[in-house]
């Protein structure tokens, strides 16, 4: 194949990605990993690579127009950062210890629990009794609803998620996706976030825990020029296109066919990575 | 908490705009390096990803995983350069938007959520530097 050929057709699988990943939520990170290890056999460690470049061109790109609507809970966010990106730092610290095998089966493993979660119902917690310690940190916020006006929310256990997002951090920092699934369960699952608050902090977590890893990896060579380029064009364009997109569809469908898709790749993952396969 | 809607606002607004340039910025500057990729070795053959050459190697590709390197590169016009030059200005958007949140919360003199802030920002700058490899 030649250089252009392999571009073209990466820009191509990058756009797809990027669009998956906005219509489902999930980034374009999770999408790019399986492209380019099971479609072009490239090496999981410039895969991660591409990874971090997908995340951080979807967080962005979306996360500009969240913003605006104002749901981001920026203290929560940032307070929680603080466990992501050490975590992210020892993610990839240890990343380069780890034979592609073993990445792929953590991925796969990944995979499946997104899987899963994409199955959960989605809820605003409504109710819930704020504790002490989220008080003092401020975490409490509110968020618009569809009729202009403003439903304040409190959450708990903070040290929970605070754990599961250094844990967040660390897979971050190994798989170069967002993993915006143990960023859920933190703050949906444990903190009892209502879910549009949470999905949007995620992803405005995602770009930063991203960072925090992606100064490692592009010292260490693990981002290649000629992935990197149309993996970053290709991703952001696709998440743009899905965020347009997503005004108009209804994506019930979709999720569910993707969800059975990402548990195949999962399976596979799996599978080659016990084998020695990759 | 009750800080007046309009600096609020306007933050906000910064913010968002930040994080849309600098996607864009990082994009094209990676276009005009894809460019000259393409038009320099677009018809060699692929090269090979299938294994990733670990530390020993490392110093060779100087070119793009170093700032000097990359500085060079983007001088000279090489592709490698500019692409990279792209990714670092991709990673810089989500730094500097963290850096916008700092100097939000210095101004609502919320002093606890500024320290936080200074923490995650330190953090990520420690680890660009300490040379984690």
């Amino acid at each position: 194949m030649t250089i252009l050929a392999f571009t073209l057709i990466l820009l191509a699988g990058a756009y797809c990605a990027g669009l998956l990943g906005s219509l489902t939520g999930l980034g374009g990170g999770v999408v790019v990993i399986p492209l380019l290890t099971l479609a072009f056999g490239v090496d999981f460690h410039y895969a991660v690579g591409a990874a971090l470049v997908a995340s951080i061109s979807t967080s962005s790109g979306s996360g500009s127009a969240y913003v605006k609507e104002g749901i981001t809970n920026v203290r929560l966010g940032m307070f929680l950062e603080i466990a992501t990106t050490i975590g992210a730092v020892c993610g990839a610290a240890v990343a380069i210890l780890l034979n592609n095998n073993t990445i792929a089966i953590i991925y796969g493993f990944v995979l499946i629990l997104t899987a899963v979660m994409q199955q959960r119902r989605k809820s605003d917690h409504d109710g819930v009794v704020g504790s002490e310690c989220a008080r003092r940190l401020k975490l409490f916020g509110t968020w618009p609803q569809k009729d202009g006006t403003l439903k304040s929310y409190q959450l708990k256990h903070v040290g929970g998620g605070f754990g599961v997002m250094y844990i967040a951090g660390i897979l971050s920092g190994i798989l170069g996706i967002g993993s915006g699934v143990l960023k859920v369960i933190a703050m949906d699952g444990i903190m009892k976030v209502p879910f549009k608050v949470s999905t949007t902090t995620s992803n405005f977590m995602m770009g930063v825990t991203a960072c925090a890893s992606a100064v490692v990896y592009i010292q260490r060579g693990s981002i290649e020029p000629g992935i990197a380029c149309p993996v970053m064009i290709g991703v952001l364009f696709g998440a743009l296109t899905g965020a347009r997109l997503l005004k108009r569809l209804k994506v019930t469908l979709l999720r569910q066919i993707f969800c059975v898709a990402i548990l195949l790749v999962a399976i596979n993952m799996i599978y080659q990575g016990f084998t020695g396969q990759f | 908490m009750n800080t007046t809607p309009q600096p609020k606002h306007d933050i906000q607004q910064l913010i968002g705009n930040t994080l849309r340039w600098g996607v864009t910025v990082a994009c094209l500057i990676a276009f005009i390096g894809g460019v000259i990729y393409l038009a320099k070795h677009g018809g060699e053959p692929m090269k090979d990803y299938t294994t990733f050459p670990i530390a020993e190697e490392a110093a060779n590709f100087s070119a793009y995983t170093t700032l000097t390197g990359i500085i060079d590169g983007v001088l000279n016009f090489t592709a490698v350069g500019w692409i990279q030059l792209g990714v670092i200005a991709l990673i810089l958007t989500p730094i500097l938007r963290v850096l916008l949140s700092l100097l939000d919360f210095l101004q609502e003199r919320d002093w606890l959520y500024a320290a936080i802030t200074a923490v995650v920002l330190a953090v990520i700058i420690l680890n660009s530097v300490a040379g984690i490899k």
